[in-house]
């Protein structure tokens, strides 16, 4: 069989691509924080470890990522006129940052509409090839709720502040929510894209009782993985021609020799005849 | 975007017009004010000690992909509609079933990405069909021109550097279907010895090329 390959760059073919990047990764040292918004009519500041690292953030917003050393974080939110985080509105929250691991920090009410802070740990693990994650966030002063897609329940029971996580085929689905063992929308539907590769979280926010629940939006991406191979040859046939042409060349030669041989016999013959 | 936090290294005006927003005086005497000292006065609202982005949580609308509609290698005879595939059961490439069409991989890059390698596939033959246009793929030699038409009608112009055979279970996908680094142009087929049990060839047959 013919290799007729380009000449000397075999070898360097994968030397040229470098490595390959892990899907995602952080940092073996660092974390990645988002922080997002869900009170509704109230604007913050954000402090972290006493330094105001968000002015002014607005409910429906989303900050970040900040990318932060591993450890422990004390996050207050105060009034947007405060000058230092003595007097909180909400926290001091203690939060565990872990080194190679991506959070939401999510100021939302609870089911009772209080305040508070929940940290949640984004799947930022690889996803199937032709897969997105969908993840869902109840942060809404609402009681638990079913997650519909195309009007069927995918996500049963989600109470404030549990999640739920899906991997689905990428795509675009129509999402809704609605009270747990119902299915009329008391948010939505709204379409979600689930894209290839990238982790979409989508939050539940707001207030059944004020009328003002609302969905917010995160992604991620970069979780992609590549196919596990390309088969792309059934039929047999190349191989087949391949073969036969080799035996072609194997029995061209073999007359080509032979001729040759018989050549040099006659030669040889007619010399020794004279 | 909205960038809503304030850096140090400011405009020294826009520190002495939040000052004064706040009723402080003694800020107006000197324009040069430095955030440092700012930041340790008694009152005044403070500044964010980082530059965070915020945004809005609602969804960007996704890229949208410009696929390759044809490839065509004048040296080696090839011209071969491209459409759209995605991933088969088992996770493996999908690919037209015709030996004369050739597959997009639809999740990765195309020819006008960023970043990326636009990974374009068919099969070599397949039962009942003649033999198809990438088993030519061996014959290509370093520099030879190989030109991707795309969706929008842009031809994007490539050049050989290699082609390679592996055996499948050691085909790089990783690297071949990156989607970071230059926008390399990967076309994969099959090759070497056919098992006729299995009804699978023993390699995959890879060209890579640069764009040119």
């Amino acid at each position: 069989m013919r290799k007729t390959l380009a000449a000397g760059i075999t070898a360097g073919a994968i030397a040229a691509f470098g490595l390959a990047a892990p899907a995602y990764a952080i940092s073996d040292t660092t974390a990645d924080l988002s922080v997002l918004h869900g009170i509704p009519d109230t604007p913050v500041d954000v402090y972290v470890n006493g330094e105001l690292t968000l002015d002014d953030f607005q409910p429906g917003d989303l900050a970040g990522p900040l990318d932060l050393a591993a450890g422990d974080y004390e996050v207050a939110l105060t009034a947007t006129d405060a000058a230092d985080a003595s007097d909180p509105i909400l926290g001091p929250v203690s939060v565990t940052l872990e080194a190679n691991t991506s959070y939401t920090a999510v100021a939302h009410l609870t089911e009772g509409g209080e305040p508070t802070v929940t940290p949640y740990v984004n799947d930022i693990s690889e996803t199937a090839p032709g897969e997105g994650r969908l993840t869902v966030r109840h942060d809404a002063a609402a009681p638990a709720v079913d997650v519909l897609a195309g009007g069927t329940p995918v996500i049963e029971n989600l109470a404030n502040p549990e999640e739920a996580t899906l991997d689905l085929a990428a795509g675009t689905i129509e999402a809704s929510v609605a009270a747990t063992g119902t299915t009329d929308p008391v948010i939505g539907p709204a379409d979600v894209a689930v894209e290839e590769g990238v982790l979409t979280i989508v939050y539940a926010w707001g207030s059944l009782e004020d009328d003002n629940l609302d969905l917010a939006v995160q992604t991620i991406d970069g979780l992609h993985s590549a196919p596990d191979g390309v088969p792309s040859g059934s039929g047999g046939q190349l191989a087949e021609r391949d073969a036969m042409m080799q035996t072609l060349l194997i029995v061209g030669a073999f007359g080509v020799a032979a001729a040759i041989a018989t050549s040099a016999v006659v030669v040889s013959r007619k010399r020794a005849e004279r | 975007m909205i960038r809503k936090a304030i850096a140090t290294g400011l405009a020294p005006l826009a520190i002495v017009l939040a000052l004064t927003g706040c009723g402080q005086e003694s800020v107006t005497e000197s324009p040069t004010v430095t955030p440092a000292p700012v930041r340790t006065s008694a009152a005044p609202a403070p500044t964010a000690s980082v530059d965070v982005p915020v945004a809005a949580a609602t969804p960007s609308p996704p890229r949208r992909a410009v696929p390759p509609t044809s490839v065509s290698i004048a040296s080696i005879g090839v011209d071969v509609p491209v459409v759209d595939v995605g991933v088969e059961e088992g996770g493996f490439m999908e690919l037209p079933e015709d030996p004369a069409i050739a597959g997009w991989y639809r999740w990765g890059s195309d020819p006008t990405s960023e970043t990326g390698n636009t990974v374009i596939s068919a099969h070599v033959d397949a039962p009942g069909y003649p033999i198809g246009p990438f088993s030519r793929l061996r014959d290509l030699g370093a520099g030879e021109r190989i030109e991707v038409a795309d969706a929008d009608g842009v031809v994007h112009p490539y050049v050989l550097e290699s082609v390679t055979y592996y055996p499948k279970a050691e085909l790089p996908v990783n690297e071949l279907f990156s989607r970071e680094g230059e926008g390399t142009l990967v076309l994969i087929t099959c090759g070497g010895a056919f098992d006729s049990a299995t009804g699978r060839y023993q390699d995959n047959v890879v060209a890579i090329a640069a764009p040119a």
